[in-house]
Formats: structure tokens, sequence, C-alpha cells
């Protein structure tokens, strides 16, 4: 492996997405969701409307499942400090899965169906570059990008929050050592996850969005956890963070090892 | 040793055969003309010489390289243009060879720069290299691609159809460059292409290729003469009539004369133009006939061709 060989890749794919705004949308938009309007709104809605009881039945139940170690934290608070303080810390914590997730995908099958949707791919194989630089310099085009979103969305997030809430509990909420696991932790190695099966999908389609929209399924089953949280079936503290981190290694692996099995040149060429 | 050499060259996706068990060589610094109608199996060829895909059977040499066990020497030692001009619209015309030059390299910042810089004036885009790819038009792309597959000075460069689509102008700017190439670099083509002009005003030797297979080897002139035939010799006259045919019918070299449709046209077959055509002129002039011209007539490569693949010339 010719790392400068892999970086000529980065550098070149790194140039066409910073000037595609296909590509650059929803990894800017959907993080400003998460990080600054939904935060936001959590936060100042309740204040203004006076909670209505249907969320706050629904917080309860929440609440009544999280774990006595948690539970503790609440003690003292306010119902609406105990919502805000749930919802900001723990509710919300998936939706940055999904943040990295989404960047590496949407860059991912840019990457790969894209040149072949462009019609780039084949003088790009054509190019003395071995198919492990070539998959490892998409790659990291894919996954340095959606760290640095994830990264900058946290950091605004945890502005939002701090800003918003540190009059209400007299301290920052954030950083805390669960949501640092979970950006660097475990975000990254769902991040890869996304990568690998976004490579797998873009080797058998035509075109972009068609390698977008077959991804777009990797969303599911952070949406997944997203209920789990809320139901209180699992709950992202340390040591859950660590294990699916574990987990994703794991994935990670698996993903790239078929990744790399088929991500042929042949195959990508005879499959136009 | 050949720069291309090949036996039993053969690629199959599926139950489709599309190249098969093709037998040909390439010398070094020769313009080889693959020719051959539309899904022939050229860019299949193609492909395989330039290890991008591998053979089903048989095998293939680039200079003296096996394409599948040194599949990427081949790749650095070989140029090609591909079928479409395959450039990143979103990149400028210089940042797209800059990623190529150093794919294939040239890791010498200005080593890179210069070369860029010398093949870019030659092509008349120097002034064009900060204009993305995408707001170019098709003879400027293709200018770029061709560009973009010498930059490394290859030993040897495939193009693919590279006058495709294009308009008269732009089709000579290419064919002219493609000259140039052979001329200057010494730089051994291997050219695909179903546009008869460019074979026979380019290439040394062309292979006709039809349903993956060989049809037939040889020059230009070679295929012309075997298979469209002979040249006629084609004299014009103020009025022709039946005493001066029969009298060049009965010369011994002659074989046939017809009389054109067009008044005073006389097109006569013979054995060997060269030595034969004083004598015909002499004895029409002996029969009465007031010569206005006289010009050997060529037979046309695409006679060739269109008796070979059977009409599909475009």
């Amino acid at each position: 492996m010719r790392i400068e060989k892999a970086l000529l890749v980065f550098r070149k794919d790194w140039r066409e997405i910073s000037r595609n705004w296909q590509v650059l949308m929803p990894i800017l938009v959907v993080p400003l969701l998460f990080t600054v309007a939904i935060p936001a709104a959590i936060i100042l809605i309740p204040g203004l409307m006076n909670a209505p009881t249907s969320s706050t039945a629904f917080l309860g139940l929440m609440v009544e499942n999280l774990p006595g170690q948690i539970q503790a934290q609440l003690s003292g608070m306010d119902e609406n400090q105990v919502m805000i303080y749930v919802m900001l810390l723990y509710f919300i914590a998936p939706f940055f899965l999904v943040i990295p997730v989404m960047a590496s995908s949407v860059i991912a099958s840019d990457s790969f169906a894209g040149e072949k949707e462009r019609k780039t791919i084949e003088a790009l194989l054509a190019t003395p570059i071995t198919d492990g630089e070539l998959l490892f310099g998409k790659a990291l085009v894919s996954f340095v990008p959606s760290m640095l979103v994830t990264g900058g969305s946290f950091l605004l997030y945890s502005a939002t929050v701090d800003l918003l809430t540190y009059e209400m509990f007299g301290r920052l909420l954030l950083p805390n050592l669960e949501w640092v696991l979970l950006i660097f932790g475990l975000a990254p190695t769902v991040s890869l996850a996304g990568i690998g099966l976004t490579v797998m999908i873009s080797a058998r389609v035509k075109g972009f969005k068609e390698a977008q929209q077959i991804s777009a399924v990797l969303v599911v089953p952070i949406l997944m956890m997203l209920f789990a949280q809320a139901s209180g079936v699992m709950l992202f503290g340390p040591l859950m963070v660590g294990a699916l981190t574990l987990v994703f290694i794991l994935v990670d692996i698996l993903l790239f090892r078929l990744g790399v099995k088929i991500f042929r040149r042949e195959k990508i060429l005879s499959q136009r | 040793m050949p720069s291309i050499e090949t036996e039993g060259l053969t690629k199959r996706f599926g139950s489709l055969t599309a190249v098969d068990h093709l037998n040909f060589d390439v010398e070094a610094g020769e313009i080889f003309g693959l020719l051959g109608p539309n899904g022939a199996g050229k860019t299949t060829t193609i492909r395989m010489l330039a290890s991008l895909i591998s053979p089903s059977e048989g095998y293939a040499r680039v200079s003296g390289h096996d394409v599948v066990k040194e599949s990427l020497k081949v790749r650095e030692i070989v140029g090609i243009l591909t079928e479409n001009p395959s450039l990143y619209d979103r990149l400028t015309a210089y940042e797209n060879m800059e990623f190529f030059a150093e794919a294939y390299g040239i890791t010498d910042r200005v080593e890179r720069r210069d070369r860029i810089r010398e093949l870019l004036e030659l092509f008349d885009l120097w002034e064009r290299r900060d204009d993305k790819a995408g707001n170019f038009s098709k003879g400027m792309k293709q200018k770029l691609a061709i560009t973009r597959a010498i930059v490394h000075n290859p030993e040897i460069l495939f193009l693919d159809e590279p006058t495709s689509g294009l308009d008269p102008k732009s089709s000579k700017d290419i064919r002219d460059l493609m000259e140039e190439l052979s001329r200057r670099e010494n730089q051994t083509i291997l050219l695909s292409t179903h546009r008869l002009e460019d074979a026979d005003r380019l290439c040394s030797r062309v292979m006709i290729i039809k349903d993956g297979g060989s049809v037939v080897v040889g020059s230009p002139e070679e295929l012309r003469n075997k298979i469209a035939g002979t040249p006629l010799l084609e004299i014009r006259l103020r009025k022709a009539d039946e005493r001066i045919v029969r009298s060049v019918e009965a010369l011994e070299q002659v074989s046939a004369v017809s009389l054109d449709a067009d008044p005073g046209r006389m097109l006569i077959s013979l054995d060997d133009v060269e030595a034969a055509t004083p004598l015909v002129v002499r004895s029409v002039v002996e029969a009465g006939g007031m010569v206005l011209s006289v010009n050997v007539v060529e037979p046309s490569l695409e006679e060739a061709y269109l008796k070979l693949v059977g009409g599909d010339s475009e």
C-alpha cells in the first residue's frame, strides 16, 4: 500500500466534493437541525407553552425506566429540568450517530457510484493505483469529512446546550464522559460501517442516487437504538457505548474484508 | 520484440463471447488500427490490453509484460483514451491533468508542471487551464482526454474512438495530433475506430474484427487491393465510342473495359496499372480518341471494409 497514492485519491475526491452542493447540502443541513434547532426547541418551547401533558407522561415513563445511577443525577431537579436534562443528554444522543452515517454514506455514494454515473471510473481504474490504494483513499474521503462534521456538530451542540441551560442548571451539562465516548469512540466506528456498506452497495448499482437511496436503510438500526433508548430498553451510558463501539469495530472489520473482496475493477467495469 | 502481442485472446461475459481468439502483433512505433462495427469487441480488446479486465482465455503481452500477472506494470507504461473522455467536470483542466500526472508517477512538482504546460500548449488548452472541464466543448474535452492519456509519455497508447462524435474540424485536429505524437514521440498507438478515413490516413496496418474475431490484418493498401480489387484506370474522353472501346479491349494487359454513364468516362481493369497505362493511352489516341484526363482510381478501404463486415460502416 503506497499511502501517497491513497492520499492523491483523497485530495482529488475532496476537491470534487467541496464543489458539489448535492453532496454538501445534506451533510451541512441535517447536523444544523440536530445541533441547534432541536435542542433550542426542547429548551425553549416547554417554558413558553407550559409543557403538554402527553410529553410529560412520555417523559415520566422514560425517567421511570432509567437506571438508578441516572435517576440519582435527577434528584433535586424540577419537572422541567428533568425533561430538558433527559432529552438533551440521553434522548438526543442516538441522533448523533445519524450524522456520521448520513455524511459518510452520502460521500461514499458519490465517490464510488458517482464515478460510475459520471463515467470517470474507467480512466481512474486504468491508472497504476492498486485496488487497495483506491479503496483506502475513497474510504478516507468519506470518513474524514464525516468525522469533521460529527465533531463540529458536537461542539456546536455542546455550545447551544450549555448556553441555553447554564442559567437553569448553574453548571455546564456538556461535554460529559458518555458524550465524549459516543462522539470519539462509537461515531467513528459507526461511520466506518456506513462506508463499508455503501462501498458494497455502490459496487452493485449504477449511480449516485440509487446508492444513496439504498444506503439510507443504514439509518434504520440507529432509529431502533433511538426507540430503545426512549423506552428505556437500552441506555447510552459509558458501558453501553463502549460495548457498542467494540461491536462496531468487529462489524467494520467484517465489512471492509467483504468490501475489498467486492471492489474489483473488472466487476465495476463490466457492471456498467 | 513486438510492443503488443496476443495469442488466442478471448473474453466472455457469461454466455456472450465479446472477443474470440484474437491473434495479432503490433510493432514498436506503429499506428495499428482496430476496425469494426459497434459491438465488434474493440473496446473489450483495449480493456484487456490495458489490464482493466482480464482475458477469459489466451494471453496478451504489452511491452513484454503479461497483462494479467503484471497488470500494475502494464498500467504504468500505457496511456488510454477511454470511450468517454472520463474527465472530472468539477475540476479544472489543470487539476485533472495534475491528478493523472501524479497517479502515473510524475511526483516531482516542477517536472509535472512543465509537462502539463507543454502538453496543454501543444493542444491549445493552456489559456483555458483554470476552467472547469465541465465547461469545455466536446472537442476540447476530447483533446484534454488525449492530453491526459499521454501525460506520462507512455510507451504505448490506446485510443478508443478518438474522433467519435466530433465535428470535422475537431476530428482533423485530433488526427493531426495523433500523427504528431507518432512522429515526435515515436509512440506505439493502437487506434480503435469505425471511422475508415482515420484508419486509412493514420494506420500502417489495420485489423478488421467482427463479432469478436479477427477477419483480416494488413496495411490499408493491402486490404484495398486484396479485398476491394486492384486499382482501375480512368480515362476521360471528349467523346467515347465503340471503336475506341474495342481497340482497348484488344490489348492483352486489359481484363475489362466499361463505359460509365458519365459520357466519355472509361474505366479499365488492368493486371498492372503502372506498366499498361502508356499502352492503353496510345491505343485510345490511335483509335481517334481525344483524351481529356488519365487517372488511377484506387479502391477505397471502405469498399474492403463493407465487403468484410457486411455493410455497417457508419
